[in-house]
Formats: structure tokens, sequence, C-alpha cells
């Protein structure tokens, strides 16, 4: 009896990720360049050479509806390196953790938020600090991070009501796969004033194509 | 009245300044003001603060305030600009619309208060080679003195309490009255603030230990108007130096040292025959210890200066601060910092001996609120006892409202 029990599970759950199937792919056109960051060195006696890297704008495509939350969701990371976020841009899903490693060599870094979504402070923390400095995000919305020590930095999270969320790459190019069949809105964030949207109709094991041009 | 409007004026703009869409225009700001050839090679970014600040004295303006009113507005635009060209060159400047470099009740005044260029010519920064004016190497202050990173409206005592001092003129006897300086302004303390002085300095880091030494055109006392080159040369320069040591990214010790003439020309007339400029020195040797691990911020820092003096023994004072700061939420924080000052005796030529200022402890209290990433209001309580002062006993009540783009 328990063995037939887990064979109908085992049955639901295929047929389930068989419904899931339908996918997007597309291309979010993305905004310009943007400037490459400068960091301010007039007060620090001493200074290392070289100049920062330059982050290239992303966007963020997903499926906006209502979705079943999981009983767990995996950790994420923001990492410090070279003076910069990586990654610059991270969607996750609402109660998502993240952690936040510095890996830099021999610097601290003081990550904050003020943005309404969250509000934190995470302190001065060295490279080798356990635990790893983390947050949980429970609450959607768009989380700008900063450093109190690196005036430069900044890196985003975008936090989001659905697990069906991709970043694109620098191109703009995207891949959405594993949706539910159904009639959803897609959404393009592309920047803390722009979010394009289309509709879509996704039936299983479709494959659409859907860009995002820029709004003339 | 006028007080209250300026409480009324700091209140309004915190309040139209400190919501998330004045972030938001405030952050396009600064994308806006961030300049970039295409491939990356010449960066440059205008940025800024403006500071609105009120103060209330009991008793006379401390420090370097100088006002004979017992309240104070004072408001301060300062722009810089950074520039960072390929790899190894970095070029800054700070300009300043204010009432004095330091406040004051005196009309609006335009100044280049620091310009340099920066050679780093090694990524690892075992050597920076930097000329031009601006802040001195001596110390740990320097790098909080803007108001954006400095927890307090003031400066540590060391840094703003006014001796007995001249640079304008050789004291005589008039140097053993230690009343309170009449005429404030013609006196120095024993660093001048940040101390944006004329000059050269190289600075790197190797391993655990830092070092910097710097040639300036003027003393670390010398006021505001003796730091552009054209108002003093090098004829009578000071050298500075400090030695950091740092175990891990928590901790800092460090050593200074300057020594230097601390005269300016239109005091030649007034020094004994036969003697120079160059002949009265100011020397400070300091010390300094900071700590920073979560949201706890430490400070110390220890000065012993002599300064030469015609027709007296030398003078010498010992001045320090220890200075705390945590952060109690992401938004709100405190501080608190406990100063004081010794002075030595000094015996004329002509006889007589005394000590040559009036030993003081100041304590401060300070709490600071950031609305947004871009706007801050802090505000401040100062307590000092002057050893038989006239008045023993003043109070100084602050506040300072900053927007930062």
């Amino acid at each position: 009896m328990r063995l037939a029990l887990c064979f109908c599970a085992v049955l639901v759950s295929s047929l389930k990720f068989a419904d899931a199937q339908a996918s997007v792919e597309g291309r979010v056109e993305l905004p310009k360049t943007r400037s490459a960051p400068l960091m301010t060195k007039r007060y620090e006696v001493v200074t290392t050479g070289g100049v920062l890297g330059i982050n290239p704008p992303l966007a963020v495509v997903y499926l906006d509806g209502s979705f079943p939350k999981p009983a767990s969701l995996p950790t994420k990371q923001v990492a410090q390196k070279d003076l910069a976020f990586v990654p610059t841009l991270l969607p996750v899903q609402v109660g998502t953790k993240v952690e936040f490693p510095n890996l830099e060599k021999d610097t601290y870094h003081n990550i904050f938020s003020y943005s309404p979504a969250k509000r934190f402070d995470l302190g001065r923390y060295r490279p080798d600090e356990k635990p790893v400095p983390s947050q949980i995000f429970d609450v959607a919305g768009l989380v700008t991070l900063r450093c109190d020590i690196h005036e430069h930095m900044r890196g985003l999270i975008l936090v989001l009501g659905t697990p069906h969320f991709v970043t694109t790459d620098d191109s703009g190019h995207f891949r959405l796969s594993g949706l539910p069949s159904g009639h959803y809105t897609l959404k393009a964030w592309v920047d803390s004033r722009t979010t394009r949207e289309q509709a879509v109709d996704l039936k299983s094991g479709s494959n659409i194509h859907v860009d995002f041009p820029a709004t003339p | 009245m006028k007080n209250l409007s300026a409480v009324i004026a700091i209140g309004l703009a915190a309040a139209a300044a400190s919501n998330a869409t004045a972030q938001d225009f405030l952050d396009r700001v600064d994308e806006a003001l961030t300049f970039t050839t295409l491939n990356g090679d010449v960066r440059a970014r205008v940025s800024g603060t403006l500071d609105l600040e009120a103060y209330y004295f009991s008793g006379p303006a401390p420090g370097l305030i100088r006002t004979t009113s017992d309240a104070l507005f004072n408001p301060r635009l300062s722009l810089f600009v950074d520039a960072q060209l390929g790899d190894s060159i970095y070029v800054f400047t700070q300009t300043r619309v204010d009432r004095g470099f330091d406040p004051s009740d005196e009309g609006a005044q335009l100044r280049l208060d620091e310009y340099a260029v920066r050679f780093t010519p090694w990524k690892d920064g075992r050597f920076n080679l930097q000329a031009g004016q601006f802040s001195t190497v001596v110390g740990t202050y320097v790098a909080r003195h803007v108001s954006w990173e400095n927890p307090f409206i003031n400066a540590p005592l060391p840094y703003e309490n006014v001796t007995a001092i001249e640079d304008m003129s050789a004291p005589y006897a008039s140097f053993l009255s230690v009343g309170p300086p009449a005429e404030k302004y013609e006196h120095n303390p024993v660093i001048w603030g940040p101390s944006y002085a004329t000059g050269v300095s190289v600075a790197g880091r190797l391993g655990q230990f830092d070092y910097a030494a710097e040639i300036k055109n003027a003393s670390l006392s010398s006021r505001p108007e003796s730091w552009p080159i054209t108002r003093m040369d090098f004829d009578h320069p000071t050298v500075s130096g400090r030695i950091g040591f740092r175990p891990n990214e928590m901790w800092t010790f460090g050593f200074s040292a300057s020594d230097g003439a601390y005269f300016r020309p239109e005091a030649k007339p007034t020094l004994p025959v036969g003697q120079d400029i160059g002949d009265f020195h100011e020397r400070v040797l300091g010390q300094d210890i900071s700590f920073a691990w979560h949201h706890w911020q430490l400070w110390a820092e220890f000065f012993e200066a002599r300064f030469e003096i015609p027709g007296f023994t030398d003078a010498d004072t010992f001045a320090y601060y220890l200075e705390a700061k945590y952060k109690f939420t992401p938004q709100l924080f405190g501080a608190v910092r406990w100063n004081q000052q010794f002075f030595d005796d000094v015996t004329s030529s002509y006889g007589g001996t005394a000590p040559w200022g009036r030993d003081l402890w100041r304590a401060d209290i300070a709490a600071g609120y950031r609305f947004t990433a871009h706007t801050q209001l802090k505000l401040q309580y100062s307590f000092q006892h002057e050893k038989n002062g006239l008045r023993d006993l003043t109070h100084m009540i602050a506040a300072q409202f900053t927007v930062r783009f």
C-alpha cells in the first residue's frame, strides 16, 4: 500500500513537471552602458593603483502572478570583490536568505541599505568573518546595496513574489523555462524607473518569443 | 528669533530631502555627475555636500568658531571634483562657499580649499606621490573631518582649541596673561583642523606598515590664510610624517611627528633683532590608535606640542581625545568624545614663570540620524571646563543637517 502511494506521488509530480515545460525567450533592449565608477581617494593617505571595473547594465525578466511559496529557498550570495558587488544585480524570491561574503584580501566592508523593502546595516566585517553576514529578504521590492566605507559601491537586489525569473546577459537576451501554462504578464525590470510588460499565453510544451523594446 | 528661523530651516530641509523620492532624485544626480570616456580610461565625478549648521553657546564661542553672539547659523556648500586618469593618476579639488573656513558670522566667501594630483605607479600601493594643497598626513582625524563622516559637528580639541600662540606677531610679556584671547583669530591651535597646507607628500603600504611624509609651506598650527602657495612660500617649510602599523583590519596604531616654523612673514618686524622666522618652530609628536568592528568605531589621539617663543622658554602642551561611535540601528548612531589639554609653565627672559594656558577638558556627546543615503541630521552637546577661567563652565548645543550628492 505504501509503495503504491509512493508510485502515485512520483506519477503526479512527473505530470506536473511535464505540465511546466513552457518557456519564453527573447531580448530586452538595455539602456546605454552606465558611467564607470570612480573611487574617491581624497582622504586615504595610502591608495592602490588601477581602475574599477565597468559593469554593463542588465535586466531581470520575470513571470508575474500568484505562485505557491516553496517550503525552502536556496541561499544566495552577493560578494564584495575588488571594491564592487558580485553580482551587481541579484533577483531573489521573497523569503530568500542572502549572504554577503567579503572576498577582499585585507579590506573592511560595511554593507547597508535604506530601501523601504529592507533596511539593514551589517557593520564593518573582515574577509574571514564567520558566520558570513546575511539578511532574509521578506518583502518584495528593490533593495539598493551600498558600502559605508566605499562610497562608489552600488548593488541591487530585486525581491520578487514569483519563483520564475532570470537575469539577461550583457546583450539583453534571456530564456525563462519551466513555466506553468496559463495566461500571465511577463515583465522586464530594467531600472528603478523602468519596468516593461507584455501579456503572454503559455501552453504546455510551448516556447514563445517575446522582445522588450525600449519605449519610444 | 534668528536662531528659531535657523532651526526651522534645518527642520524643513530635513523633511524635504528625506523621503524616498528625494533619495531617488539624488541617486540620479549622482549618476548624472559622473563622466567617463568610452573606454573608461578617464573618469570624473562632481560631488558635494550642503551643510546647514546652527550653534548656541552659553559663554564665548568655543574652539575656532568666531562670533560675538550667543548663536550662529552657518551654511556651507562644498563641491568636490575627483578624476582618475588611467591606472596611476588621480586628481581632486575641493571648493567651498561659506562664511569662513571655520564657522563665523562673516559674509559669504568662495574658496578653493584643496587641489592635488596623485601618482600611484604600482597597483599594490607601495608608493604614492602627491602634490598640491591638501590635508596633512599627521594623525587620523583627517579621514573623517568632512561633515558626512564626522560623528560630531566640530573637531576634536587638539584640532581647534585656540592657545596663546600667535603667528602674526611675537607675544612679548602679554604671553603670560593667560586669559582667553581677546582677538581669538590672532591665535592658533596645535593643529588647525585638517591643515590644508601646500606641498608634496609620499605615502605607501609595505605589508602591515604604512608610511607617509610631507613637506608643506606652513606649520600644523597655521591658519587657513597661510595654506595657499600664493600666501606663504617655501622659505621655512614644515616637514611631517607618520608611520602606521595595521596588524589586521580592526586595529591601527600610528606615530606622527612634525617640525616647522610657525610665524607668518608679517611677524618678522616684531621678532628680536638678529632672529628670523625660521628660528621659531612648532614641533609636534603624535600617537594614534583606532579600532573598528561591526557597529563600533573607536579613535584616540595624543599630541605633545612645543612652540619656540621669542623671549620665553619653550611652551609645551599635551592634548588628547578618546572618541567612540556606535550604530544603534541602520540609521541612528551615537558618539561620545572626551578631550583634554594641559599647558606647561614657561619662563620669561625678564623673569617670572607661569603656565602659558589654562588646562581644560571638554565632553562631547552627539547623535546622528541618516534619513537616506544622502541626508543626515546631527545634534551635539558639548560641556567645557577651564581651570580658573573667567567662565569655568561653558555649554554648546549644535545641529547640523547635511545633504550629500
